[in-house]
């Protein structure tokens, strides 16, 4: 297949996802990855190089985003609390994972290490919607789980970034300039925003997305990744944005509308049907080799510092989905997992974004206090 | 009368039009107070990025915002008062919840919704009713 006739299916495929999105209430990441998958298995198709480049830099822009919507002022009054609970939703799950692809399913050592970082994850997003649901954002348990979920997240970076770094003399400019960035960028950008901001050329865009593709050159020739630096340069811009709202749409509208169905969509078309349907055992074992430490973990602690929603909380914590992804699809993308194993972390990442929320709204939701 | 307390469900919906002005003849016959809850129906399920959320959040509340406003002229017009609650979330499980907590004597609503769940799943109507605490009414 040529790569317009590649392009034109995408595009309809990602139309059909946004539209059942909308009616059917359903996040269009999930659809998106669902219909990769489908289109992908369907037509046996190979993913084109361009498809590759986009969402490979639309993985980077989602961390960026991800950076800028965290709440940084309600995380400073609440991260002693909700260290803990985030240290532990990262660590547990990503040490018995890892030790369980290493020892029982006889990955190697970076495999092992993309797999434990894979479903370590906590998704923000599908926890701030349960939360917005329930009411919950506005009390002080739900600020905590949100700062929970950003320790957990930022764990899984800085993992992404720090673990599979080849020591080579490019780590000093790659260091250098994503703290030269993350210092300067938000001294910069009120100036650079109001003199040139606001115009249907959208340089402000264009800034944020020339810094993102330099970090991702430089990462890469340090043999890195540039997860960390762009979710800490999305942080140090947040405020910014919670200022200029409208700046933080276009960048939303640009990123949703063109960049993230292509990095959905190939995460979903790199998932074989056959190979999941030959490891089905496999698939059962690393979502408990998830869910398990991160019960376990995580409850404890919950009871202490989130109660009365102890288990409420802890099965938010075990819900994961973009950064779940980004790791997985990085982890194929620098050929460090295949096709097989690439199929089995977003399948069990999919699942545990499903699974613990369908629990926790139908068995421990919180009541919802009557006006 | 039967009737103090009396919980009408609204979600913009044709159906819940329909309920709303049966409740507020119902309200004035039976002398009854009016609450009416306005749904906005759950948030992006499973969602990748916050952003998705807020949006679709901030699109909800401003229509249900103006049909909390339309309810209250509405009722205004009728010669009832009438308490708006608007709550996002999933309507049986809300609705039946509200009912019980708020110690309603009778619930109203329409027979369908307008979300497109409510006509793949069953409606929501045939789950309040098995649910709720107290007589249901839907309204054709």
């Amino acid at each position: 297949m040529s790569d317009l006739a590649v392009a034109a299916l995408l595009a309809g495929t990602i139309l059909v996802a946004s539209t059942v999105s909308v009616e059917i209430g359903l996040s269009v990441a999930l659809i998106e990855l669902f219909g990769g998958f489908v289109v992908g298995n369907a037509f046996s198709l190979d993913i084109p190089s361009w498809l590759s480049f986009v969402g490979s830099f639309a993985g980077i822009v989602l961390t960026f985003l991800a950076g800028a919507e965290v709440d940084v002022p309600q995380f400073r009054r609440e991260w002693r609390a909700s260290l803990s609970i985030g240290l532990v939703s990262f660590f547990a799950p990503f040490a018995v994972v890892a030790l369980l692809c290493y020892y029982g399913l006889d990955w190697s050592r970076r495999q092992a290490e993309i797999g434990g970082l894979a479903l370590s994850t906590t998704s923000l997003a599908v926890v701030y919607a349960v939360l917005v649901e329930t009411g919950l954002n506005r009390e002080l348990v739900g600020k905590r789980i949100m700062a929970a979920t950003f320790v957990t997240d930022i764990c899984t970076v800085a993992g992404l970034t720090v673990l599979f770094v080849k020591p080579t003399v490019w780590i000093v400019p790659f260091a250098a300039a994503s703290v030269g960035l993350i210092v300067a960028l938000p001294r910069l950008s009120p100036w650079f925003f109001s003199r040139y901001g606001d115009r249907v050329i959208e340089p402000e865009i264009k800034l944020v997305f020339a810094l993102l593709f330099l970090l991702m050159w430089l990462g890469g020739r340090a043999h890195s990744q540039a997860a960390l630096p762009a979710f800490v340069l999305g942080l140090v811009m947040s405020g910014h944005y919670v200022q200029h709202r409208t700046e933080q749409e276009r960048m939303r509208v640009v990123a949703f509308a063109f960049l993230t169905p292509f990095f959905f969509l190939k995460g979903g078309m790199n998932v074989s049907a056959s190979a999941l349907w030959a490891n089905l055992g496999v698939l059962g074992l690393l979502f408990a080799g998830k869910m398990v430490p991160k019960l376990g973990g995580v409850f404890p602690l919950g009871r202490r510092f989130t109660a009365p929603h102890g288990t409420f909380t802890t099965l938010l914590m075990s819900t994961g989905l973009t950064f779940g992804t980004i790791t997985s699809l990085y982890g194929l993308n620098a050929g460090i997992i295949d096709h097989t194993q690439f199929s089995l972390l977003v399948s069990v990442v999919v699942l545990s974004a499903i699974v613990p929320i369908a629990i926790a709204q139908r068995f421990f939701q919180p009541r919802v206090a009557v006006a | 009368m039967p009737f103090e307390r009396i919980l009408v469900a609204i979600d913009g919906s044709e159906g819940s039009g329909r309920a709303f002005a049966k409740a507020i003849e119902l309200a004035k016959l039976a002398g009854a107070s009016l609450t009416a809850l306005a749904i906005e129906g759950p948030l992006p399920a499973y969602a990748a990025t916050i952003a998705e959320v807020e949006e679709v959040k901030r699109e909800k509340d401003v229509f249900f915002g103006r049909l909390a406003e339309e309810a209250r002229r509405d009722a205004e017009l009728a010669g009832v008062a009438v308490d708006v609650v608007v709550r996002a979330g999933h309507a049986a499980e809300l609705i039946s919840h509200v009912a019980a907590e708020g110690g309603y004597d009778l619930v109203v609503l329409g027979h369908r919704g307008h979300f497109l769940r409510d006509h793949l799943l069953g409606s929501t109507a045939d789950r309040v009713a098995e649910h709720a605490p107290c007589p249901v009414m839907i309204v054709k």
